[in-house]
Order: C-alpha cells, then sequence, then structure tokens
C-alpha cells in the first residue's frame, strides 16, 4: 500500500516544474559549494604544507646562535585540515589555523580569513554545510507542506481516505515520497562527498569514513525532522497556503532567529573578555604576578642554586643560572597563561553548553554543532589543537633553556650549533578520535534525538487527527 | 469491452483479510440508525434510519443543506456523528472506519485528481489503494473506455481534462475497487445527457450484481430512472420514503415540491 504511495509522490513530485527548478537550484549549490570546499580546503591545506615544510626548514637552518635566541626565533604551527572540513569551515575562519610558537609568549592564532574578509564576501562563502543545514529544509518545506492541507484544500484526500488506506500509511508514504526526491540531490552529493574524503589525506586519528557516516546520519535525522515537521503542520492547518507561511516561520526561526539568540544568550550568561582587554590582563599579571604565582627573582634562582651544588659563586655551577631561571619565567608565565586561558576555555565551554541546550528550541543548533564536531572545526578540535600546540612550544623552551643551562656556564657566550636545531622533532598532531568528538556532543546527539521522536510523535498525533475537508 | 461484459468479469486481485463482523450484522449493507451530527446549532442530520439492502438503488433527494453530503460523510468515517450509529457491511463506521471503507466506493460531487498523472495513472493509484492493484492497465482502461471516457484521453494528463472527464475518472474508480457498497455524491454533476444515461446503465448492472447504493442527487429525473427506493430530505430529516415502482416522474416532482413547500 505505501510503496504505491511513495511511487506516487516520486512520480507526481518529478512531473512538478516547480520542484525540478527548486531542486536544480539547491542541487547545483551544493554541489558547487561541496566543489569549491573540496579546492579551498586542498588549497589551504597545500599552502599549510608548503609554509609548514619552509618554517622548518628557517628553524633548521636559522643558523649559530644562543638557544634563547632561538626559542625567540621561535616557529610556526599549523592546524592540518581534517578530510570533512571541506563540508564545514566551522570556526576556523574566526579562530585562525596557524600559531607562533616563541618565548614568554601564548600567542594568538593566524590566518583568519573572517578577519580580513568583508560582510558580502563572508556572507557569500556558502559552505556544503549551509546549504544542508538552511536550503535543504526549506526545499523539504516546499516538497511536503502540501502533503495533506493540498490534498484537503484540493479535495482529493477524502477520495484518498475513501479507498480504506488509513491516515498514517498515507502520511508515511508521503514522508518516503519527499525522501526519495530528496535522495535525488543528495546521493550526487554524497558520491561528491565519499570522493572527496578519498582524494583527502586524513591523520592517522581522523577517521574520515566513520566521521562522515555518523555526518550523513546526523543531517538524515535533521531532515527527517522537517519532514515530520513539514507533515505535522500540513495535518493540523486548513490550507496549504497557512502551512507554507506557518513552516516558513519554523523555518526563519530555526535558521536566522534562534542563531542569533543562542549566541547573545550565551554570550549575556557567560561574558567573555574583548581581546584587548584579555591581552592586557595577561601583560600585567606576566609583568606582576599575581598573588599565588609569584614571579621569579634571578638573586632567589641563584642562592638557590648555589644552595643546592654548595658552590659558593655562580663559576662554582655546573649549570648556567640564566638558563635555569629563563626556564623558570616561562614556568611562571605558563601558569599566568593557564589561568588567564584556562578560565577563557571555560567561559566558552560553558557557553557552547547554553547554545547545545537551546537546539531544543531549534534542531539547527544540534545539527550544526554536531557537523562543526565532526568535520573538526569546532571550538573543542581548536581548543584540542591550541592545547597541543602550545604543549609543544612549552617542550622546545624547555629544551633550549635546558641546553643554555646545562651546556654553558653562567656569563660565558654559549652559541649552540644548527644540529641543536635539527635535533628538535618537528610539531606533529594527531587528531582526537571519533569518541572523542561524540563525547563532546552528546547533548547535540541527545537534542537531535529528541527532535526527530518528538516531531514524529507529534506529525502521527496530527496526522490521526486530520479533518478530511 | 461494453460496460456489461468490465463489470461482469469480477475483478482480480486479492482482496483484505476480512476482520470478525459484528454479532448483530443482518442484511443491510449501508444501515445508520438514529443518526445525529449537529454544526453548532444547526442539526445537520437529525435521527435519520436508513438501511440500504444488497442490490439496492437508494436516492436521497432534497435541496442544498438538507444534509444529503453529511450522511455520505458519515458513512465514510469522515465526520464522527453526535448520537446513533453507522454501519457498512456490519461494521461499526465509529470503530472500524478502515474496514468499514474498504467495503465502500464513493464519487464525490467534484471529482478531483492529480493534475500531473494521466486519467488511467489516476485510476491505477486509486485502484492499488483500494486493494486491486493486481488489475492490469488493460483491464483499467478498459474500465475508463467503458464509463465514456475516449481512448486518446486516457494516457493525458488530467490537467488537460473537462470536469465530466474527472467526474468518468472518479466513476471508474468505484467501479475498478468491486465494493460492496457504492456513495454517490451529485455523480452525474458536469456529465453530459449520454454519458448520465450510461452511467445509470452502469448503476443498473451494479444493482444487478448485489451492490447498495446510496445516492444523494439532485436530479428527479435520474433518481426515478436509477433508484428502487426514494428518500426526500429537509432540515436533516427524512420527510418521506418512495419506492420508484410505484410513482410516476410527474408524481415525483410533485412530492418533492410538495415537501419543500411545507
Amino acid at each position: 500500500m505505501i510503496r504505491h504511495i511513495v511511487r506516487k509522490e516520486f512520480t507526481d513530485l518529478l512531473r512538478d516544474g516547480r520542484f525540478r527548478w527548486c531542486a536544480a537550484i539547491v542541487g547545483v549549490l551544493l554541489l558547487v559549494s561541496l566543489g569549491s570546499g573540496l579546492v579551498e580546503t586542498r588549497r589551504a591545506e597545500a599552502a599549510h604544507t608548503a609554509a609548514r615544510e619552509t618554517a622548518r626548514d628557517h628553524w633548521e637552518s636559522q643558523g649559530e646562535k644562543n638557544p634563547h635566541s632561538a626559542a625567540h626565533y621561535g616557529i610556526y604551527a599549523f592546524k592540518p585540515r581534517l578530510p570533512l572540513s571541506f563540508l564545514d569551515q566551522g570556526v576556523d575562519p574566526y579562530t585562525g589555523t596557524s600559531v607562533w610558537l616563541e618565548a614568554h609568549r601564548q600567542n594568538d592564532f593566524l590566518m583568519r580569513p573572517a578577519q580580513d574578509a568583508t560582510a558580502g564576501q563572508r556572507l557569500g562563502a556558502l559552505t556544503a554545510a549551509q546549504v544542508l543545514q538552511y536550503l535543504v529544509p526549506l526545499l523539504i518545506i516546499l516538497l511536503a507542506f502540501g502533503a495533506l492541507a493540498g490534498e484537503r484544500e484540493q479535495g482529493t484526500l477524502r477520495q484518498l481516505l475513501a479507498t480504506g488506506i488509513s491516515r498514517r500509511d498515507l502520511a508515511l508514504g508521503k514522508a518516503l515520497g519527499v525522501a526519495g526526491a530528496l535522495a535525488l540531490l543528495l546521493i550526487p552529493a554524497a558520491i561528491v562527498g565519499s570522493a572527496a574524503i578519498t582524494l583527502g589525506s586524513p591523520g592517522p586519528a581522523a577517521t574520515p569514513f566513520a566521521r562522515g557516516t555518523v555526518l550523513a546520519a546526523g543531517y538524515l535525522a535533521y531532515f527527517a525532522v522537517f519532514v515530520a515537521l513539514s507533515l505535522a503542520v500540513s495535518a493540523w492547518v486548513r490550507s496549504a497556503r497557512t502551512a507554507l507561511v506557518a513552516l516558513l516561520g519554523v523555518w526563519v526561526l530555526n535558521g536566522l532567529v534562534a542563531p542569533r539568540v543562542a549566541v547573545d544568550l550565551s554570550k549575556w550568561l557567560h561574558p567573555t573578555p574583548s581581546a584587548v582587554e584579555f591581552a592586557r590582563t595577561m601583560e600585567r599579571e606576566v609583568r606582576s604576578g599575581v598573588p599565588g604565582i609569584e614571579r621569579p627573582d634571578r638573586g632567589e634562582t641563584t642562592a638557590r642554586l648555589l644552595a643546592e651544588h654548595g658552590a659558593e659563586t655562580v663559576d662554582d655551577l655546573p649549570v648556567n643560572v640564566i638558563g635555569v631561571y629563563l626556564q623558570e619565567s616561562e614556568e611562571f608565565a605558563n601558569q599566568i597563561f593557564d589561568r588567564n586561558y584556562g578560565d577563557l576555555w571555560n567561559r566558552f565551554e560553558r557557553q557552547g553548553v547554553v547554545h547545545e541546550a537551546l537546539s531544543v528550541a531549534a534542531p539547527l543548533l544540534a545539527v550544526r554543532t554536531l557537523s562543526m564536531g565532526l568535520a573538526g572545526t569546532d571550538v573543542e578540535q581548536h581548543r584540542h589543537f591550541a592545547t597541543a600546540a602550545e604543549q609543544y612550544r612549552r617542550d622546545l623552551m624547555r629544551r633550549m633553556n635546558g641546553d643554555l643551562a646545562e651546556n654553558s656556564r653562567t656569563g660565558e657566550t654559549y652559541i649552540a650549533t644548527e644540529d641543536t636545531w635539527a635535533e628538535v622533532p618537528p610539531f606533529q598532531y594527531d587528531a582526537p578520535s571519533l569518541g572523542w568528538v561524540l563525547q563532546n556532543r552528546t547533548l547535540s546527539l541527545g537534542m537531535l534525538g529528541l527532535w526527530l521522536v518528538g516531531a514524529f510523535l507529534v506529525a502521527g498525533s496530527l496526522v490521526r487527527r486530520a479533518e478530511v475537508a | 469491452m461494453s460496460t456489461q461484459a468490465v463489470l461482469e468479469t469480477p475483478a482480480t486481485g486479492e482482496a483484505p483479510p476480512i476482520p470478525v463482523r459484528s454479532a448483530e450484522f443482518e442484511d443491510p449493507v449501508l444501515e445508520a440508525r438514529s443518526l445525529v451530527k449537529r454544526y453548532g446549532d444547526l442539526e445537520a442530520v437529525a435521527g435519520l434510519d436508513l438501511s440500504i439492502q444488497p442490490g439496492e438503488v437508494y436516492c436521497l433527494l432534497g435541496p442544498n443543506g438538507a444534509g444529503k453530503t453529511t450522511t455520505i460523510h458519515l458513512f465514510l468515517g469522515f465526520i464522527e456523528p453526535d448520537a446513533g450509529r453507522v454501519r457498512v457491511s456490519g461494521f461499526d463506521v465509529a470503530r472500524n472506519a478502515l474496514d468499514a471503507r474498504r467495503r465502500l466506493a464513493y464519487v464525490p460531487e467534484q471529482v478531483m485528481l492529480y493534475r500531473n498523472l494521466s486519467g488511467l495513472e489516476n485510476l491505477q493509484y486509486f485502484a492499488a489503494l483500494g486493494g486491486r492493484e493486481t488489475l492490469s492497465s488493460e483491464r483499467l482502461t478498459d474500465i475508463l473506455v467503458d464509463v465514456g471516457l475516449p481512448l486518446p484521453a486516457v494516457g493525458r494528463r488530467v490537467a488537460e481534462y473537462s470536469k465530466g472527464m474527472r467526474q468518468k475518472v472518479g466513476i471508474a474508480i468505484a467501479v475498478a475497487k468491486d465494493a460492496e457498497a457504492l456513495l454517490l455524491d451529485e455523480p452525474t454533476s458536469g456529465l453530459d445527457p449520454k454519458a448520465s444515461r450510461e452511467f445509470s446503465e452502469l448503476i443498473e448492472t451494479l444493482r444487478g450484481r448485489g451492490v447498495a447504493v446510496l445516492m444523494a442527487t439532485h436530479d428527479l429525473f435520474r433518481a426515478k430512472e436509477s433508484g428502487t427506493r426514494i428518500g426526500i430530505m429537509r432540515h436533516g430529516r427524512l420527510v418521506t420514503e418512495l419506492s420508484t415502482d410505484e410513482i410516476g416522474h410527474a408524481d415525483l416532482e410533485r412530492i418533492y415540491l410538495d415537501h419543500m413547500q411545507e
């Protein structure tokens, strides 16, 4: 029974010129955004690779110098693009994808396209994620708003029900018919996406196909929510026009209002300092210290080392006091960084929780967070990379200061050879596992599941009670 | 193949399983008892009692708003009665609407079809939903032609059809279902005289096969020609019942107008 309804709906839609035009536009946008995302990701990855090699080459060929000078010379770390990042750029354009690692400072990230882009450029940069999150639901609404309201209005609903089919079977058949029409768009897009993943260069822990499968399931659940909502509204209201207006209202609330409200509310509940304010606070604290985190004193360091080694003068010490003091200064600054960045990240995390929790009012918020997480472009994975880069910086500084402390004496002009730089292992970053990502996105997954179950329950209830005429 | 031939060949296809019927089921295929339907203060159907046996064609006559269409919708289970009950082949419509509808065929006053599908595709769809999915395209084409649809129109999209052509497809849908009961709501609306005459012949054939027919109409002539019994409704009540064997066309018109003037 249901298959007849599915086949009829599918045929009816394919013969409908409005569907063909809408589907063609969305399909082209989807394929273009996938293609441009892939090209952009590969271009950025190639640029990163070249820059990483150049930076490493500069590091290794910086010549003979004092290790502390080398620490100030620094090196760049680049966040690798995960294979799925071509689908969803997430926060990368705002947070940046590279950072300069140098002595005494935990620098801001660089390469933030959004910073340099005009408002028009930002809006014009359509990603596949935006097509999937905004345009496909719009297409679903256009396909399904008349599912029951239109049949009722045209008078075909009473003839259909008079055949003896149940409202449930009719609604299910219509939902599957819409799904079949959508498949015409989404299957080619999935093939292009899979090819792009295959052509990508995943890191060892990136698990692109597993991530892609979960991402596809998430988007399918999101689309199913819109199919169910469209059927529910179509069963509820009397005319197809009212159904369309109501569903467009839902689309606006979901896609335009809720994200803005979520951002503003999460910022209001958990405010973060401005970049200037944040930098000034850290600069002040690094300069003066804070209660409990005291700035090291070179005289005290010297006295302690003399006592530890039973030496009378610094000339008798087996280590260079300057190297030890510089490392203690690094560790002091690290505590200040941890204190400030820790607080900042925690605020971001709490904002993220508010954002995800608000997806109870708009499924877009849940699927968007999940999409960014699986593409590897969310705040948590930015933090994961930033933490790894900062750890590398601290190891690098420890190594440079250790070289200075152990291989020279206080007051001596020490010059390390180029071999010292080559011995420093390059920065290696492994993206977090799928399990790690999903653990972070439990709330979004739960909310999406809640929407799916809720939308189908509401649709079932309204379809059962739908008036015939 | 003629209308007669098409209708005398049993429709193939597996019928849906027949659930246990009410123990009170006796002979009537269509039965209404003390049926009441109100819309606010308006009593659209006011204590209607109706019983239609197999092979009987019952014509409901009455002015607009008399309650004819509401009665048909109550038999279809599209609306719930405020009092009384409706049964189709022994199935209480309020409890077993789906089982009841599976035994009914329905032709509304204005048959509405899917504009992007052809007449044949529309018939295939409705026939399949009515449990006649195994009927071949040839067989369905024969049915369409025999209810008066020109053969060249069978494969054309319904968007190009006139109201009369759509009505013929609606009748074909009812015929293809091979139901125990037929509910007709002004079925000849939009049909030309020739097609109306063919429709009367079709009803006669269905009656011969034991189908119970309830037809709401304004057409006194068609009611006399096709019906075996006539009920005149006014303000939701059945004001009189007549046997078509016992009255002529002129008598029917006089009785009808008398009741409308009361």
